[in-house]
């Protein structure tokens, strides 16, 4: 795979999704995968900086979502230092963290999942966009979308300093308590988001629950994956974003083991396969075995329903319902329909902005006892947050001075990546006999990964166009049959 | 009239500094008369950093490996495309556009992006290349003469730029 990508003048930076298709002397799909490009150079880059500094220079690796590397990076300080921040600090986080899920889920169900849920998979492909899901979903709808984010995204710019690049988390606390007046505005930010929530859910049962081909096809075996699941809980088994306890559960929904971040290295291994930089992660306590699934193939999922399926259930009460409603419709737990993590994502979405009217309405919240200065000598540490898209998971490591010897982090895409070439593996082979390749295979394999949401290297920050994508077809012999291009 | 000038690109990724660097470069020559913004956020959200504005001059990197490296281009919305992107990670200007449009956003009526051809925009800490590094005050340069263009059209008389910016936006919108 070394042959240099071609982009198209108007699909700048991110680079293709290449999805490559092997058929075998039948003519029948042998193995697919799909191959995105990815950031390099980061461990080399953070070596001999201060470590105090990654919860800055990690935010700056994404721009889509730069609040959950600042987030981990600074729960990584406390671990490296050695200090545990004050109650008020930690709920602070917290809250802030929860506004930054609500207005990265209420964005992605809209913008992102809308059109293939909300338009519907067999819209014309002109109307399978942004504009597309706004016409079928009302203009009151779509402004509120960008009118509760833009309140959000105010109030941590005022908790945290800036949305995009914060300056808020330290080892052992915050920079700034928060005054009355700005909880007051977390709380009615809180209370409407609460109720935009309610209404989304509302949306998805009248335009998909009530269409029986949207439910045939989340329900479809091409979208049908048996495999673990790994999230954060709370210590009654809750899904909370911030912190706890990383617990995953096997493909009947049974408890494989439940353990502190700081083990992670004990559960989680990398697997390397040569045709791509990104390494997929596996559970060390089942093995790798291999793109496939079941309850011997150690292969997981994160984000959204991966969550709901490694929990016992959600935090607060509207979202609870929800959840309950989304396993009852679904067949019970763990709900293995990939396309459901749309639905998921809506539940998260009620249950973020529920939590952070919880902690607005906390007596500690406004405490201005927000941090510990640590005095131990740093050494390693592991922080982990739940980002919008899955488990997210900073390492360090320092001399004594506290200047970074290596430094790793594990995105919720590598997480994912095993489950992602599962995916297309499938649709692929569903879809393709012989050299026949067309738009069907392009919507349909797309559909599967969007609702991952894989980040395609952390720098995409595109400007114009649609997500480039390519399709190539091999022989057994490696002969390139077809290839489908859409940039 | 409210201009801007955004800066797009992730600084610690090499050639895709660029249009970070050639935005901070004009904000005090600009004073007064744009404001200067650098961002490396996506897609869709980048509709708030647009939103209020009635022009916006938008600086990025691109790379199309057609063009040689440092070379500058300048493009208009026209140049980018239908409004089709299934992703708001890749989620583009056009489509921005036509999405404030139909949501009443206030949306600049015209916006300019220069570009510039970069080489390696991935690694992390990597070097901006030679051919990059020279091609930023050319960047500057052009950003300013742009804007500076349209300060020039407001002096001339509300009267031509006015009727040619209501004529944008219905155009447009």
């Amino acid at each position: 795979m070394g042959s240099e990508i071609l982009i198209d003048p108007i699909t700048r930076l991110e680079g293709h999704g290449r999805i490559h298709i092997f058929l075998d002397d039948d003519g029948e799909v042998d193995r697919a995968y799909l191959q995105i490009p990815e950031l390099r150079g980061f461990e080399t880059f953070a070596r001999g900086r201060r470590a105090e500094d990654m919860p800055q220079i990690t935010s700056r690796i994404c721009g889509v979502c730069p609040m959950a590397h600042h987030m981990a990076g600074t729960k990584t300080l406390d671990d490296l230092y050695h200090v545990d921040p004050p109650p008020a600090a930690t709920k602070v986080r917290e809250m802030v963290y929860d506004a930054f899920m609500v207005e990265d889920h209420a964005l992605h169900f809209f913008f992102l999942g809308g059109p293939d849920f909300v338009v519907g998979p067999s819209a014309p492909k002109a109307e399978r966009n942004v504009l597309g899901v706004i016409g079928k979903v009302g203009l009151e709808v779509g402004k509120e979308v960008i009118g509760v984010r833009k309140e959000l995204r105010g109030l941590i710019s005022d908790a945290a300093g800036k949305v995009i690049h914060p300056v808020f988390g330290l080892p052992g606390g915050i920079s700034q308590p928060v005054s009355p007046e700005l909880r007051d505005r977390f709380a009615a930010g809180a209370a409407r988001a609460v109720e935009f929530g309610k209404f989304a859910l509302q949306v998805f049962r009248d335009v998909v629950l009530s269409n029986r081909e949207y439910v045939d096809l989340v329900t479809s075996e091409a979208y049908t994956h048996r495999t673990y699941y790994l999230g954060l809980v709370d210590e009654r088994n809750r899904v909370n974003y911030y912190d706890g306890r990383l617990r995953v559960v096997d493909p009947d929904g049974a408890e494989l083991v439940t353990f502190p971040a700081r083990e992670y290295l004990d559960h989680v291994a990398e697997h390397v396969e040569p045709w791509s930089y990104l390494k997929f992660c596996y559970l060390r306590d089942v093995g790798w075995k291999g793109f496939t699934d079941g309850v011997d193939s150690g292969v997981f999922a994160v984000a959204p329903l991966a969550r709901l399926n490694a929990s016992e259930g959600m935090s607060t009460p509207v979202a609870q319902e929800a959840y309950e409603e989304l396993c009852s419709t679904l067949g019970g737990k763990p709900v293995h329909y990939t396309l459901a993590t749309h639905w998921a994502r809506l539940v998260e979405l009620v249950n973020a902005a529920e939590r952070m009217a919880e902690l607005a309405a906390d007596p500690d919240i406004t405490s201005p006892e927000v941090r510990r200065i640590p005095t131990e000598t740093p050494t390693e540490g592991i922080g982990v947050v739940e980002a919008p898209r899955g488990t997210l998971i900073h390492h360090y490591a320092t001399d004594e001075r506290g200047l970074i010897t290596q430094a790793n982090l594990i995105v919720a895409t590598q997480n994912n990546a095993a489950r992602i070439a599962l995916s297309v593996d499938k649709a692929a082979k569903a879809l393709v006999h012989g050299a026949e390749v067309d738009e069907a295979l392009l919507n349909r394999v797309e559909m599967a990964f969007r609702a991952y949401d894989p980040c395609f290297g952390c720098a995409t920050h595109a400007l114009p166009g649609q997500m480039p994508l390519i399709v190539e077809v091999r022989d057994p012999s490696g002969t390139l049959v077809r290839e489908l291009r859409r940039d | 009239m409210r201009t801007l000038v955004l800066g797009l690109g992730n600084e610690l990724a090499g050639d895709d500094a660029a249009g970070l660097l050639a935005a901070r470069a004009v904000r005090e020559d600009l004073e007064g008369l744009a404001d200067v913004v650098e961002s490396g956020a996506s897609g869709i959200a980048l509709i708030e950093e647009l939103a209020g504005y009635d022009r916006a001059v938008v600086v990025d990197a691109i790379r199309t490996s057609r063009r040689p490296p440092g070379e500058v281009v300048e493009l208009d919305l026209s140049d980018l495309g239908p409004p089709v992107a299934p992703s708001l990670h890749q989620a583009g200007l056009a489509e921005l556009a036509a999405v404030a449009a139909r949501l009443g956003l206030p949306f600049p009526a015209r916006t300019v992006v220069m570009a510039v051809e970069v080489v390696d925009p991935y690694t992390i800490g990597g070097p901006m290349s030679e051919p990059v590094r020279r091609a930023l005050p050319e960047l500057a340069r052009r950003i300013r003469v742009q804007v500076e263009r349209w300060r020039d059209e407001d002096e001339a008389g509300g009267a031509v730029g006015g009727v040619e910016e209501q004529g944008a936006r219905l155009r447009g919108r």
